[in-house]
Protein backbone atom coordinates (compact mmCIF):
# COMPACT_ATOMS: atom_id res chain seq x y z
CA UNK A 1 0.00 0.00 0.00
CA UNK A 2 1.14 3.48 -0.76
CA UNK A 3 2.51 5.58 2.09
CA UNK A 4 -0.12 8.36 1.96
CA UNK A 5 -2.94 5.83 2.24
CA UNK A 6 -1.88 5.17 5.84
CA UNK A 7 -2.78 8.75 6.64
CA UNK A 8 -5.76 8.81 4.27
CA UNK A 9 -7.22 5.80 6.10
CA UNK A 10 -6.23 6.88 9.61
CA UNK A 11 -8.79 7.07 12.44
CA UNK A 12 -8.32 10.82 12.57
CA UNK A 13 -9.34 11.16 8.93
CA UNK A 14 -12.38 8.99 9.64
CA UNK A 15 -13.28 11.33 12.49
CA UNK A 16 -12.87 14.37 10.25
CA UNK A 17 -15.24 12.93 7.65
CA UNK A 18 -17.96 12.31 10.21
CA UNK A 19 -19.35 15.81 10.92
CA UNK A 20 -20.73 16.35 7.41
CA UNK A 21 -22.12 12.83 7.17
CA UNK A 22 -23.89 13.50 10.46
CA UNK A 23 -25.17 16.79 9.08
CA UNK A 24 -26.82 14.98 6.16
CA UNK A 25 -28.60 12.62 8.56
CA UNK A 26 -29.60 15.43 10.93
CA UNK A 27 -31.06 17.45 8.07
CA UNK A 28 -33.05 14.42 6.89
CA UNK A 29 -34.35 13.92 10.44
CA UNK A 30 -35.32 17.59 10.87
CA UNK A 31 -37.15 17.64 7.53
CA UNK A 32 -38.89 14.35 8.33
CA UNK A 33 -40.06 15.75 11.65
CA UNK A 34 -41.34 18.95 10.05
CA UNK A 35 -43.18 16.93 7.41
CA UNK A 36 -44.78 14.71 10.06
CA UNK A 37 -45.76 17.75 12.15
CA UNK A 38 -47.46 19.33 9.15
CA UNK A 39 -49.10 16.15 7.80
CA UNK A 40 -52.51 16.89 9.33
CA UNK A 41 -52.68 20.20 7.45
CA UNK A 42 -52.84 18.42 4.09
CA UNK A 43 -54.74 15.31 5.20
CA UNK A 44 -51.72 13.07 5.02
CA UNK A 45 -52.39 10.10 7.29
CA UNK A 46 -49.75 8.69 9.64
CA UNK A 47 -49.83 5.45 7.67
CA UNK A 48 -49.22 7.14 4.35
CA UNK A 49 -46.42 9.24 5.85
CA UNK A 50 -44.73 6.12 7.18
CA UNK A 51 -45.29 4.42 3.84
CA UNK A 52 -43.63 7.30 1.96
CA UNK A 53 -40.51 7.11 4.12
CA UNK A 54 -40.36 3.34 3.84
CA UNK A 55 -40.72 3.37 0.05
CA UNK A 56 -37.92 5.91 -0.25
CA UNK A 57 -35.72 3.76 1.95
CA UNK A 58 -36.46 0.51 0.08
CA UNK A 59 -36.32 1.95 -3.44
CA UNK A 60 -32.89 3.43 -2.88
CA UNK A 61 -31.25 0.11 -2.00
CA UNK A 62 -30.66 -0.63 -5.69
CA UNK A 63 -29.16 2.73 -6.66
CA UNK A 64 -27.12 2.77 -3.44
CA UNK A 65 -25.62 -0.57 -4.43
CA UNK A 66 -24.64 1.08 -7.70
CA UNK A 67 -22.88 3.78 -5.67
CA UNK A 68 -21.22 1.08 -3.59
CA UNK A 69 -19.60 -0.44 -6.68
CA UNK A 70 -18.05 2.82 -7.91
CA UNK A 71 -17.11 3.82 -4.41
CA UNK A 72 -14.61 0.99 -4.17
CA UNK A 73 -12.76 2.50 -7.12
CA UNK A 74 -12.66 5.87 -5.40
CA UNK A 75 -11.46 4.32 -2.13
CA UNK A 76 -8.43 2.85 -3.81
CA UNK A 77 -7.22 6.36 -4.70
CA UNK A 78 -8.34 8.69 -1.92
CA UNK A 79 -8.83 6.21 0.92
CA UNK A 80 -11.95 5.10 2.79
CA UNK A 81 -12.83 8.19 4.85
CA UNK A 82 -12.81 10.75 2.04
CA UNK A 83 -14.61 8.42 -0.40
CA UNK A 84 -17.20 7.72 2.29
CA UNK A 85 -17.63 11.41 3.02
CA UNK A 86 -17.86 12.53 -0.60
CA UNK A 87 -20.40 9.86 -1.51
CA UNK A 88 -22.56 10.53 1.56
CA UNK A 89 -22.88 14.14 0.45
CA UNK A 90 -23.23 16.07 -2.82
CA UNK A 91 -20.74 13.89 -4.61
CA UNK A 92 -21.55 11.55 -7.41
CA UNK A 93 -18.63 9.22 -8.01
CA UNK A 94 -17.69 10.46 -11.54
CA UNK A 95 -17.63 14.09 -10.38
CA UNK A 96 -15.49 13.26 -7.38
CA UNK A 97 -13.06 11.21 -9.47
CA UNK A 98 -12.77 14.15 -11.87
CA UNK A 99 -12.17 16.57 -8.97
CA UNK A 100 -9.47 14.32 -7.51
CA UNK A 101 -7.97 14.05 -10.99
CA UNK A 102 -7.86 17.82 -11.45
CA UNK A 103 -6.33 18.28 -7.99
CA UNK A 104 -3.53 15.93 -9.04
CA UNK A 105 -3.19 17.65 -12.40
CA UNK A 106 -2.63 20.99 -10.67
CA UNK A 107 0.48 19.40 -9.16
CA UNK A 108 1.49 17.88 -12.49
CA UNK A 109 0.44 14.34 -11.57
CA UNK A 110 -2.23 11.81 -12.54
CA UNK A 111 -4.46 9.76 -10.26
CA UNK A 112 -2.67 6.70 -11.59
CA UNK A 113 0.85 8.17 -11.27
CA UNK A 114 3.16 5.97 -9.24
CA UNK A 115 4.30 9.06 -7.36
CA UNK A 116 0.75 10.18 -6.44
CA UNK A 117 1.24 10.97 -2.78
CA UNK A 118 0.35 12.93 0.31
CA UNK A 119 0.39 16.37 -1.28
CA UNK A 120 -1.89 15.30 -4.14
CA UNK A 121 -4.22 13.71 -1.62
CA UNK A 122 -4.31 16.90 0.45
CA UNK A 123 -5.04 18.92 -2.67
CA UNK A 124 -7.89 16.54 -3.50
CA UNK A 125 -9.54 17.30 -0.15
CA UNK A 126 -9.46 21.03 -0.91
CA UNK A 127 -10.52 20.84 -4.55
CA UNK A 128 -13.37 18.39 -3.85
CA UNK A 129 -14.53 20.62 -0.99
CA UNK A 130 -14.49 23.75 -3.12
CA UNK A 131 -16.20 22.03 -6.03
CA UNK A 132 -19.04 20.63 -3.93
CA UNK A 133 -19.49 23.91 -2.07
CA UNK A 134 -20.79 25.55 -5.23
CA UNK A 135 -23.98 23.45 -5.11
CA UNK A 136 -24.35 23.92 -1.36
CA UNK A 137 -23.99 27.68 -1.65
CA UNK A 138 -26.32 28.06 -4.61
CA UNK A 139 -29.05 25.96 -2.99
CA UNK A 140 -28.61 27.52 0.47
CA UNK A 141 -28.88 31.03 -0.90
CA UNK A 142 -31.30 30.76 -3.80
CA UNK A 143 -33.71 27.84 -3.26
CA UNK A 144 -36.44 30.01 -1.76
CA UNK A 145 -36.02 32.46 -4.63
CA UNK A 146 -36.55 29.70 -7.20
CA UNK A 147 -39.63 28.69 -5.23
CA UNK A 148 -41.05 32.16 -5.85
CA UNK A 149 -40.20 31.87 -9.52
CA UNK A 150 -41.98 28.54 -10.01
CA UNK A 151 -44.96 29.98 -8.20
CA UNK A 152 -45.11 32.74 -10.74
CA UNK A 153 -44.79 30.31 -13.67
CA UNK A 154 -47.65 28.21 -12.39
CA UNK A 155 -49.73 31.16 -11.18
CA UNK A 156 -50.47 29.22 -7.98
CA UNK A 157 -53.07 27.11 -9.83
CA UNK A 158 -52.64 23.54 -8.50
CA UNK A 159 -53.46 22.08 -11.92
CA UNK A 160 -50.68 24.10 -13.50
CA UNK A 161 -48.27 23.10 -10.73
CA UNK A 162 -49.04 19.48 -11.62
CA UNK A 163 -48.43 20.16 -15.32
CA UNK A 164 -45.15 21.87 -14.44
CA UNK A 165 -43.96 18.95 -12.35
CA UNK A 166 -44.92 16.17 -14.77
CA UNK A 167 -43.49 17.98 -17.80
CA UNK A 168 -40.24 18.87 -16.01
CA UNK A 169 -39.94 15.23 -15.02
CA UNK A 170 -40.51 14.08 -18.61
CA UNK A 171 -37.89 16.56 -19.83
CA UNK A 172 -35.19 15.69 -17.31
CA UNK A 173 -35.60 11.93 -17.60
CA UNK A 174 -35.94 12.04 -21.39
CA UNK A 175 -32.45 13.51 -21.30
CA UNK A 176 -31.04 10.96 -18.82
CA UNK A 177 -32.79 8.07 -20.60
CA UNK A 178 -31.89 9.41 -24.07
CA UNK A 179 -28.21 9.41 -23.13
CA UNK A 180 -28.46 5.70 -22.34
CA UNK A 181 -30.45 4.96 -25.52
CA UNK A 182 -27.70 6.60 -27.54
CA UNK A 183 -25.33 3.95 -26.26
CA UNK A 184 -27.11 1.46 -28.56
CA UNK A 185 -25.13 3.01 -31.41
CA UNK A 186 -21.87 1.67 -30.05
CA UNK A 187 -21.68 -2.16 -30.02
CA UNK A 188 -19.64 -2.13 -26.80
CA UNK A 189 -22.24 -0.18 -24.82
CA UNK A 190 -25.49 -1.70 -26.15
CA UNK A 191 -26.30 -3.41 -22.79
CA UNK A 192 -26.79 0.03 -21.19
CA UNK A 193 -29.53 0.81 -23.71
CA UNK A 194 -31.00 -2.68 -23.25
CA UNK A 195 -31.17 -2.10 -19.50
CA UNK A 196 -32.92 1.26 -19.96
CA UNK A 197 -35.45 0.05 -22.53
CA UNK A 198 -36.40 -3.16 -20.73
CA UNK A 199 -36.81 -1.32 -17.40
CA UNK A 200 -38.99 1.28 -19.15
CA UNK A 201 -41.23 -1.41 -20.64
CA UNK A 202 -41.33 -3.33 -17.35
CA UNK A 203 -42.32 -0.18 -15.46
CA UNK A 204 -45.14 0.51 -17.89
CA UNK A 205 -46.75 -2.88 -17.22
CA UNK A 206 -45.94 -2.86 -13.50
CA UNK A 207 -47.77 0.45 -13.16
CA UNK A 208 -50.83 -0.89 -14.97
CA UNK A 209 -50.79 -3.90 -12.70
CA UNK A 210 -50.31 -1.78 -9.58
CA UNK A 211 -53.40 0.24 -10.37
CA UNK A 212 -55.41 -2.92 -9.70
CA UNK A 213 -53.22 -4.08 -6.80
CA UNK A 214 -52.01 -0.90 -5.09
CA UNK A 215 -50.03 -2.80 -2.45
CA UNK A 216 -47.52 -3.98 -5.05
CA UNK A 217 -46.75 -0.46 -6.25
CA UNK A 218 -44.15 0.01 -3.51
CA UNK A 219 -41.77 -2.40 -5.14
CA UNK A 220 -42.24 -1.31 -8.75
CA UNK A 221 -39.03 0.64 -9.09
CA UNK A 222 -37.01 -2.15 -7.52
CA UNK A 223 -38.57 -4.79 -9.75
CA UNK A 224 -38.12 -2.69 -12.91
CA UNK A 225 -34.49 -2.11 -11.95
CA UNK A 226 -33.80 -5.79 -11.51
CA UNK A 227 -35.47 -6.61 -14.83
CA UNK A 228 -33.39 -3.93 -16.57
CA UNK A 229 -30.11 -5.15 -15.08
CA UNK A 230 -30.96 -8.79 -15.78
CA UNK A 231 -31.83 -8.09 -19.42
CA UNK A 232 -28.56 -6.18 -19.88
CA UNK A 233 -26.49 -9.04 -18.47
CA UNK A 234 -28.42 -11.65 -20.48
CA UNK A 235 -28.05 -9.63 -23.66
CA UNK A 236 -24.31 -9.32 -23.07
CA UNK A 237 -23.93 -13.06 -22.45
CA UNK A 238 -26.10 -14.30 -25.29
CA UNK A 239 -26.02 -11.75 -28.08
CA UNK A 240 -22.72 -10.00 -27.68
CA UNK B 1 -51.03 24.58 21.89
CA UNK B 2 -51.54 26.76 18.88
CA UNK B 3 -49.70 24.28 16.66
CA UNK B 4 -53.01 23.16 15.19
CA UNK B 5 -53.75 26.66 13.96
CA UNK B 6 -50.52 27.19 12.06
CA UNK B 7 -50.78 27.50 8.31
CA UNK B 8 -48.83 25.15 6.06
CA UNK B 9 -46.50 28.00 5.29
CA UNK B 10 -45.73 28.65 8.98
CA UNK B 11 -45.58 25.04 9.97
CA UNK B 12 -43.56 23.68 7.04
CA UNK B 13 -42.28 26.07 4.36
CA UNK B 14 -40.75 28.72 6.65
CA UNK B 15 -38.90 26.28 8.94
CA UNK B 16 -37.69 24.32 5.90
CA UNK B 17 -36.15 27.47 4.42
CA UNK B 18 -34.53 28.32 7.75
CA UNK B 19 -33.10 24.88 8.44
CA UNK B 20 -32.30 24.22 4.78
CA UNK B 21 -30.24 27.38 4.59
CA UNK B 22 -28.43 26.71 7.88
CA UNK B 23 -27.63 23.06 7.12
CA UNK B 24 -26.44 23.64 3.56
CA UNK B 25 -24.22 26.55 4.62
CA UNK B 26 -22.90 24.46 7.48
CA UNK B 27 -22.21 21.80 4.85
CA UNK B 28 -19.80 24.18 3.11
CA UNK B 29 -17.81 24.61 6.31
CA UNK B 30 -17.80 20.94 7.24
CA UNK B 31 -16.63 19.97 3.73
CA UNK B 32 -13.20 21.23 4.72
CA UNK B 33 -12.73 19.45 8.04
CA UNK B 34 -10.43 16.78 6.51
CA UNK B 35 -8.42 19.52 4.79
CA UNK B 36 -7.92 21.33 8.10
CA UNK B 37 -6.99 18.12 9.90
CA UNK B 38 -4.31 17.50 7.30
CA UNK B 39 -3.10 21.07 7.67
CA UNK B 40 -3.08 21.42 11.44
CA UNK B 41 -2.38 17.86 12.57
CA UNK B 42 -0.19 16.49 9.80
CA UNK B 43 1.18 19.84 8.68
CA UNK B 44 0.38 19.13 5.03
CA UNK B 45 -0.79 21.95 2.80
CA UNK B 46 -0.58 21.93 -1.00
CA UNK B 47 -0.41 25.73 -1.18
CA UNK B 48 -3.06 28.22 -2.21
CA UNK B 49 -1.98 28.36 -5.84
CA UNK B 50 -2.20 24.58 -6.32
CA UNK B 51 -5.61 24.50 -4.69
CA UNK B 52 -6.85 27.31 -6.86
CA UNK B 53 -5.51 25.88 -10.10
CA UNK B 54 -7.12 22.51 -9.32
CA UNK B 55 -10.34 24.35 -8.53
CA UNK B 56 -10.27 26.35 -11.76
CA UNK B 57 -9.80 23.13 -13.74
CA UNK B 58 -12.80 21.45 -12.14
CA UNK B 59 -15.00 24.57 -12.05
CA UNK B 60 -14.52 25.00 -15.79
CA UNK B 61 -16.19 21.60 -16.25
CA UNK B 62 -18.76 21.47 -13.46
CA UNK B 63 -19.18 25.03 -12.15
CA UNK B 64 -22.15 25.85 -14.36
CA UNK B 65 -24.03 22.82 -13.02
CA UNK B 66 -24.25 24.43 -9.59
CA UNK B 67 -26.72 26.86 -11.17
CA UNK B 68 -28.27 24.73 -13.92
CA UNK B 69 -29.07 21.65 -11.83
CA UNK B 70 -30.89 23.29 -8.90
CA UNK B 71 -33.00 25.35 -11.31
CA UNK B 72 -33.74 22.45 -13.69
CA UNK B 73 -34.63 19.97 -10.97
CA UNK B 74 -36.55 22.43 -8.80
CA UNK B 75 -40.00 21.83 -10.34
CA UNK B 76 -39.47 18.13 -9.61
CA UNK B 77 -37.82 18.21 -6.19
CA UNK B 78 -39.63 21.18 -4.68
CA UNK B 79 -38.16 23.32 -1.91
CA UNK B 80 -37.35 20.71 0.79
CA UNK B 81 -36.23 18.22 -1.86
CA UNK B 82 -33.79 20.74 -3.29
CA UNK B 83 -32.07 21.41 0.04
CA UNK B 84 -31.83 17.71 0.83
CA UNK B 85 -30.86 16.48 -2.62
CA UNK B 86 -28.05 18.92 -3.16
CA UNK B 87 -26.62 18.22 0.29
CA UNK B 88 -26.95 14.46 -0.10
CA UNK B 89 -26.22 14.12 -3.81
CA UNK B 90 -27.17 11.33 -6.25
CA UNK B 91 -30.09 13.30 -7.60
CA UNK B 92 -31.07 11.66 -10.88
CA UNK B 93 -30.28 8.11 -9.86
CA UNK B 94 -31.70 8.16 -6.33
CA UNK B 95 -33.45 11.24 -4.90
CA UNK B 96 -35.84 12.01 -7.75
CA UNK B 97 -36.79 8.35 -8.41
CA UNK B 98 -37.46 7.77 -4.69
CA UNK B 99 -39.54 10.91 -4.45
CA UNK B 100 -41.49 9.92 -7.57
CA UNK B 101 -42.17 6.34 -6.52
CA UNK B 102 -43.26 7.44 -3.03
CA UNK B 103 -45.72 9.92 -4.54
CA UNK B 104 -46.96 7.26 -6.93
CA UNK B 105 -47.51 4.63 -4.23
CA UNK B 106 -49.24 6.98 -1.80
CA UNK B 107 -51.27 8.34 -4.69
CA UNK B 108 -50.96 12.12 -4.44
CA UNK B 109 -51.63 14.84 -7.01
CA UNK B 110 -48.28 15.92 -8.47
CA UNK B 111 -47.33 19.40 -7.34
CA UNK B 112 -49.75 19.51 -4.39
CA UNK B 113 -48.71 20.26 -0.80
CA UNK B 114 -49.43 16.71 0.18
CA UNK B 115 -47.13 15.61 -2.62
CA UNK B 116 -44.43 17.89 -1.22
CA UNK B 117 -44.60 16.20 2.19
CA UNK B 118 -44.65 12.70 0.68
CA UNK B 119 -41.68 13.62 -1.51
CA UNK B 120 -39.79 14.99 1.53
CA UNK B 121 -40.35 11.74 3.42
CA UNK B 122 -39.40 9.58 0.44
CA UNK B 123 -36.17 11.48 -0.06
CA UNK B 124 -35.38 11.38 3.66
CA UNK B 125 -35.85 7.60 3.61
CA UNK B 126 -33.51 7.28 0.64
CA UNK B 127 -30.87 9.39 2.39
CA UNK B 128 -30.85 7.07 5.40
CA UNK B 129 -30.52 3.99 3.16
CA UNK B 130 -27.71 5.55 1.15
CA UNK B 131 -25.88 6.42 4.33
CA UNK B 132 -26.13 2.86 5.61
CA UNK B 133 -25.01 1.28 2.33
CA UNK B 134 -22.12 3.69 1.82
CA UNK B 135 -20.98 3.16 5.41
CA UNK B 136 -21.09 -0.62 5.03
CA UNK B 137 -19.10 -0.24 1.81
CA UNK B 138 -16.51 1.95 3.51
CA UNK B 139 -16.05 -0.37 6.46
CA UNK B 140 -16.38 -3.69 4.60
CA UNK B 141 -14.69 -2.44 1.46
CA UNK B 142 -13.14 -4.80 -1.01
CA UNK B 143 -13.75 -7.81 1.24
CA UNK B 144 -17.49 -7.33 0.78
CA UNK B 145 -17.05 -7.07 -2.94
CA UNK B 146 -15.75 -10.63 -3.03
CA UNK B 147 -18.83 -11.86 -1.21
CA UNK B 148 -20.96 -11.10 -4.28
CA UNK B 149 -20.76 -13.25 -7.41
CA UNK B 150 -19.06 -11.28 -10.21
CA UNK B 151 -22.23 -11.34 -12.30
CA UNK B 152 -24.08 -9.38 -9.59
CA UNK B 153 -21.35 -6.75 -9.50
CA UNK B 154 -21.49 -6.56 -13.27
CA UNK B 155 -25.28 -6.18 -13.19
CA UNK B 156 -24.99 -3.14 -10.94
CA UNK B 157 -23.05 -1.24 -13.60
CA UNK B 158 -26.37 -1.23 -15.48
CA UNK B 159 -28.47 0.10 -12.61
CA UNK B 160 -28.52 3.78 -13.66
CA UNK B 161 -29.95 3.25 -17.17
CA UNK B 162 -32.62 0.99 -15.67
CA UNK B 163 -33.64 3.71 -13.18
CA UNK B 164 -33.71 6.40 -15.86
CA UNK B 165 -35.79 4.21 -18.18
CA UNK B 166 -38.24 3.22 -15.46
CA UNK B 167 -38.82 6.77 -14.21
CA UNK B 168 -39.15 8.16 -17.72
CA UNK B 169 -41.74 5.52 -18.53
CA UNK B 170 -43.62 6.21 -15.28
CA UNK B 171 -44.03 9.90 -16.13
CA UNK B 172 -44.35 9.66 -19.90
CA UNK B 173 -47.29 7.30 -19.44
CA UNK B 174 -49.06 9.97 -17.36
CA UNK B 175 -48.96 12.37 -20.29
CA UNK B 176 -47.81 10.61 -23.40
CA UNK B 177 -47.50 13.82 -25.43
CA UNK B 178 -45.08 15.38 -22.92
CA UNK B 179 -42.95 12.26 -22.96
CA UNK B 180 -42.93 12.06 -26.75
CA UNK B 181 -42.12 15.73 -27.12
CA UNK B 182 -39.25 15.53 -24.60
CA UNK B 183 -37.76 12.45 -26.23
CA UNK B 184 -37.87 14.10 -29.67
CA UNK B 185 -36.15 17.24 -28.34
CA UNK B 186 -33.48 15.12 -26.65
CA UNK B 187 -33.10 12.99 -29.80
CA UNK B 188 -32.52 16.09 -31.91
CA UNK B 189 -29.93 17.43 -29.45
CA UNK B 190 -28.07 14.13 -29.03
CA UNK B 191 -28.21 12.74 -32.57
CA UNK B 192 -28.61 15.71 -34.91
CA UNK B 193 -26.94 18.71 -33.25
CA UNK B 194 -24.52 16.53 -31.29
CA UNK B 195 -22.20 19.31 -30.09
CA UNK B 196 -24.26 20.77 -27.23
CA UNK B 197 -22.73 20.52 -23.76
CA UNK B 198 -24.74 18.77 -21.03
CA UNK B 199 -25.33 22.00 -19.14
CA UNK B 200 -27.26 23.27 -22.17
CA UNK B 201 -29.10 20.04 -22.93
CA UNK B 202 -30.58 19.50 -19.45
CA UNK B 203 -32.27 22.91 -19.14
CA UNK B 204 -33.37 22.85 -22.79
CA UNK B 205 -34.94 19.39 -22.32
CA UNK B 206 -36.69 20.44 -19.10
CA UNK B 207 -37.90 23.90 -19.98
CA UNK B 208 -38.90 23.25 -23.60
CA UNK B 209 -41.11 20.40 -22.34
CA UNK B 210 -42.53 22.66 -19.61
CA UNK B 211 -43.23 25.33 -22.22
CA UNK B 212 -44.86 22.80 -24.55
CA UNK B 213 -46.94 21.42 -21.69
CA UNK B 214 -48.26 24.84 -20.63
CA UNK B 215 -49.07 25.78 -24.23
CA UNK B 216 -51.05 22.59 -24.86
CA UNK B 217 -52.66 22.80 -21.41
CA UNK B 218 -53.82 26.37 -22.01
CA UNK B 219 -55.03 25.59 -25.52
CA UNK B 220 -57.12 22.70 -24.24
CA UNK B 221 -58.57 24.89 -21.47
CA UNK B 222 -59.54 27.56 -23.94
CA UNK B 223 -61.24 24.99 -26.14
CA UNK B 224 -63.22 23.70 -23.19
CA UNK B 225 -64.50 27.12 -22.23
Amino acid sequence: MKEYLNTANSPLLWASAMPIALLVVIQAIIFTKKALDSAHLVDLSKDDARKAFKIGAISSIGPAMGVFVVMLGLMAVIGGPLAWMRLSIIGAAPTELAAAGMAAKALGKELTSSDYGMMEFANATWVMGLNGSAWLLSTALFSHKIEGLTHRISGGDPKRVGVLMISAMCGAFAYLFGNELKKALNPATVPFAVSGISAAIAMYFLEKFARKHPKLGEYNLGIAMIIGMACAVIYKRIVA
Amino acid sequence: MSKENLTYDQSFTKPIIKYGMITNLLGVLLSFVPSFVLLFVYDIFPGVSNILSGWVLIVSIYGIYAIVEPVSYFPILGLPGTYMSFLAGNIGNMRVPCSAIAQEAVGVTPGSKKAELVSTLGIAGSIITNMIVVTIAAVGGAALMNAFPPIVIEAFTYVSPAIFGAIFSLYASKKIEYGAFALIVVGIMLLVIKVLPTYVMIPVAVFSTVFFAFKTHDMRNRKNK
